[in-house]
């Protein structure tokens, strides 16, 4: 008896190390990357920077994160998501709330329409000229406005606003609540989870975007972050035959910065998700109905 | 209930594709009738050209150029060429992955008056062919004086698409790119001189796996290389294929199909076999190549010159007393040598067709090709940016990097004959750097430069097509012979599978152009 619970013991220590150790092998680039931000760059073109720091030295990250460019698409990047995180919510919920009510007519065909949205578009030029008749080029507006609802976190919320008991509808409405009163004082309060999960959807694909602002955006201070660090980055591939030029080889940015560049670069969308956690560990109907 | 609401769906889902099919196709005539109307337009408004030459009349041109780290604006070059040309410029930039950003303007038909872009002869082939630009010719013949001086007539020709010029061109600015970096400390040490032919450089290579100078121990390696490179510059010259195309017997032919292709290869293989070359090469990337090098555990790897201050940097720091240098062209068995010379151009400068001041592009253009105005542009100010001796031009740090590294992202055009020597303060910057290309570009002689013949040749529809795939197909074959991953013997059944992929097309049409060069 005793004998069998140790075998389960060291069955159940060996496959937790195993897996820890798993867990660990997916933060080796990582820590590679992280490692070469802050070795000095000959140890790193010679191949001696591993998993630990060569000449442990943070010039190179204070040189990336004070420069100019790099503060001012840092700026960019989060005013997008802040703005844009924002109003695709509160966007998407407004058009998600009437859509979860199936009785309402023609609802069947209003979802329909934007399920077609999800699977057809315009194409990239047609994409452009409306950008461009909009105004929008060149404008930060052209990253956030034509993004402001994902069809697909929209059906999320849809179908868990469907999955509310209706009877908190009507209890609200028995005591007079109109239907804004209801959908902001009672539904969305009630939908903390699903709101936490798809705002960390929008926050990440506004964080993320870069082939948007690659097409719309021109002047090098409206350029959000993950523009910056893609030119970094393809600058430094000599080989690449995209940027032959003799030139560019001559000022190729050294691999301690860009290794910097895409360390500070992901850092604070990595800082994000500790502030979520607590929406999604608590409970999704709390104390809301009994019985 | 369920049945009709079905039906609808599948009616609106009907009506929509219609709708999205209509409106694709009316897109196409909107292109279409703008593309037929814009010739006519642009005749009419060079010849409406000539009158509103006043001096008076100078309008703000928007220019759209290649990714840089800073912004062209409030770069100083910017205001230098505005006070010298008197026309206000708003420049824009492309992003560093350029091509798809490039097509959208162009489809969008964005009013930009120039576009200076890296020189991808295809993409500018397609974009004249589709009258997406304007046709240079007259407008050059009217305003463009200075564009005529700066510009060969050979240059002309080989950007010539269906007999009209659509871009000026900044051609490449030096000849020679890669060769075999050695080090030197070790050809100290193992009492042997710089190899001059391709046997000594197989004494050398030995010398150094045998005697390990550098005392590696089992990582010491000889001559390092990365797996996607087959053909090692200067090495495959000594066998006289410097060039992806070579002349023989009067015809251009492909490295595959060279008579000297087996020679080649066999020596390789040789190294390999014998452990001269890199066990690992096949699974060397760049940066691992270097790496071996840089850390002092290769004796001889094959590198850009640009490269150098990089791995002087470091192979200093790690062994303090290293010394490299560049080998001169090597004498092969039959007593070839030479390195592929550059030829063709840099940067390649357009006006689109939904320009709306073409003249006044291109007198900008000829008015930043003015001597005295483009010296300033390249290298600036004797005694602020650069000094100067006969013809050696030596830039002034940080004046020169702070106010004119960047400055050929501004140029349309360049001069052909004076650039190059301007240029070359570029690689002056850094003394170690310039020692290696001086010793590649201005050391060697000129016999060993084999010029990259069709670098000058103009858009050829069969070889833009084929010739990427086909490169791709002899490094991978090269280097499964080089590795013995292949056997010769099997060469001809390769060849007639290469020339079925393309090569015999390519090859017609290559030879067609050369026999009439």
């Amino acid at each position: 008896m005793r004998g069998k619970k140790f075998g389960d013991l060291a069955l159940d220590g060996g496959i937790y190390l195993i897996l820890i150790a798993l867990g660990l092998i997916t933060l080796l680039p990582f820590a590679n990357v992280l490692s070469k931000s802050v070795s000095v760059e000959w140890a790193i073109v010679s191949g001696k920077v591993g998993i630990f720091p060569v000449g442990f030295q943070l010039d190179t990250m204070q040189f990336v994160i004070t420069s100019e460019q790099f503060l001012r698409s840092l700026f960019n990047s989060v005013l997008i998501v802040v703005i844009g995180t924002v109003a695709s919510l509160l966007i998407t919920a407004l058009t998600a709330y009437p859509l979860s009510k199936r009785e309402l007519p023609g609802m069947g065909i209003v979802i329909v329409l934007f399920i077609f949205t999800m699977m057809f578009n315009g194409g990239i030029v047609p994409n452009y000229l409306l950008i461009r008749q909009l105004g929008l080029i060149d404008d930060l507006g052209a990253l956030i406005w034509p993004a402001l609802i994902s069809v697909f976190n929209l059906l999320i919320i849809k179908s868990y606003f469907e999955s509310l008991p209706p009877s908190l509808e009507e209890s609200a409405k028995i005591e007079g609540a109109r239907n804004y009163t209801i959908l902001f004082r009672i539904i969305l309060p009630l939908s903390g989870p699903v709101l936490a999960t798809i705002g960390l959807f929008y926050a990440v694909y506004y964080w993320n975007d870069y082939f948007n602002p690659m097409l719309y955006i021109n002047s090098m201070s409206l350029k959000p972050l993950q523009l910056y660090l893609q030119d970094i980055v393809i600058n430094a591939d000599t080989s690449s035959a995209l940027n032959g030029s003799t030139d560019n080889l001559m000022n190729v940015p050294p691999e301690g910065v860009r290794s910097a560049t895409v360390i500070a670069s992901t850092i604070p969308i990595v800082l994000v998700y500790p502030f979520l956690q607590k929406y999604f560990n608590k409970g999704v109907l709390i104390g809301s109905v009994k019985g | 209930m369920r049945k009709s609401s079905r039906f609808v769906i599948a009616m609106v889902m009907a009506s929509l594709m219609v709708m999205l099919l209509a409106a694709c196709s009316s897109n196409n005539n909107g292109e279409n009738a703008s593309g037929a109307a814009s010739p006519a337009g642009s005749a009419v408004s060079s010849e409406a050209g000539s009158p509103a030459a006043s001096p008076e009349d100078k309008p703000s041109l928007k220019r759209l150029g290649v990714w840089q780290d800073q912004d062209y604006n409030a770069y100083p070059v910017a205001k230098m060429l505005e006070e010298k040309t008197g026309y206000k410029v708003q420049y824009d930039m492309l992003p560093q992955d350029w091509t798809e950003k490039l097509n959208l303007l162009m489809a969008s038909g964005e009013s930009y008056d120039l576009v200076s872009m890296f020189s991808d002869m295809a993409l500018y082939s397609d974009y004249a062919q589709k009258g997406a630009l304007i046709d240079l010719t007259p407008l050059i013949d009217q305003y463009g004086p200075n564009i005529k001086a700066a510009i060969s007539q050979q240059s002309i020709d080989a950007l010539k698409v269906d007999g009209k010029l659509y871009a000026i061109p900044t051609s490449v600015t030096y000849d020679i790119n890669s060769s075999i970096l050695i080090r030197t400390d070790w050809l100290e040490k193992v009492g042997l001189q710089m190899p001059t032919t391709t046997d000594e450089l197989v004494a050398v290579l030995k010398a150094f796996k045998e005697k390990d100078p550098g005392g590696n121990g089992d990582q010491n390696v000889a001559l390092t290389g990365k797996g996607d490179q087959a053909m090692f510059d200067n090495i495959v010259g000594a066998f006289g294929m410097p060039n992806t195309w070579n002349e023989v017997d009067g015809q251009l032919v492909p490295r595959l199909m060279d008579p000297a292709y087996k020679d080649y290869v066999a020596f390789v293989a040789d190294l390999y076999k014998q452990g001269l070359l890199d066990r690992e090469y096949v699974a060397n990337k760049d940066a691992t190549a270097k790496e071996k090098f840089n850390s002092g555990k290769a004796g001889a790897i094959i590198v850009h010159w640009a490269d150098i201050p990089t791995i002087s940097d470091a192979l200093t720091k790690n062994v303090p007393d290293a010394k490299f240098a560049f080998v001169p062209a090597l004498k092969g068995p039959a007593g070839k040598a030479g390195f592929s010379s550059n030829a063709g151009f840099d940067r390649l400068t357009i006006i689109p067709k939904a320009s709306k001041h073409p003249e006044d592009a291109i007198k900008w253009i000829n008015a930043s090709l003015e001597p005295e105005t483009f010296k300033n542009l390249a290298i600036g100010e004797e005694g602020k940016h650069y000094t100067a001796e006969n013809d050696a031009y030596t830039p002034i740090l940080p004046a020169f990097n702070d106010e004119r590294n960047l400055a050929n992202n501004f140029m349309s055009g360049a001069d052909e004959q004076s650039y190059p020597l301007y240029w070359q303060a570029r690689v002056r910057k850094n003394p170690v750097m310039f020692e290696a290309f001086d010793t590649l570009n201005n050391k060697q002689p000129d016999e060993v430069k084999i010029q990259n013949v069709l670098g000058l040749a103009p858009y050829m529809q069969q070889y833009s097509k084929s010739n990427q795939q086909l490169e791709a197909m002899v490094t991978d074959y090269t280097v499964k012979l080089i590795a013995g991953a292949e056997d010769l013997s099997g060469l001809e059944a390769f060849q007639a599978k290469y020339k079925a992929a393309g090569e015999e097309a390519s090859a017609k049409e290559v030879n067609d152009w050369y026999a009439n060069k």
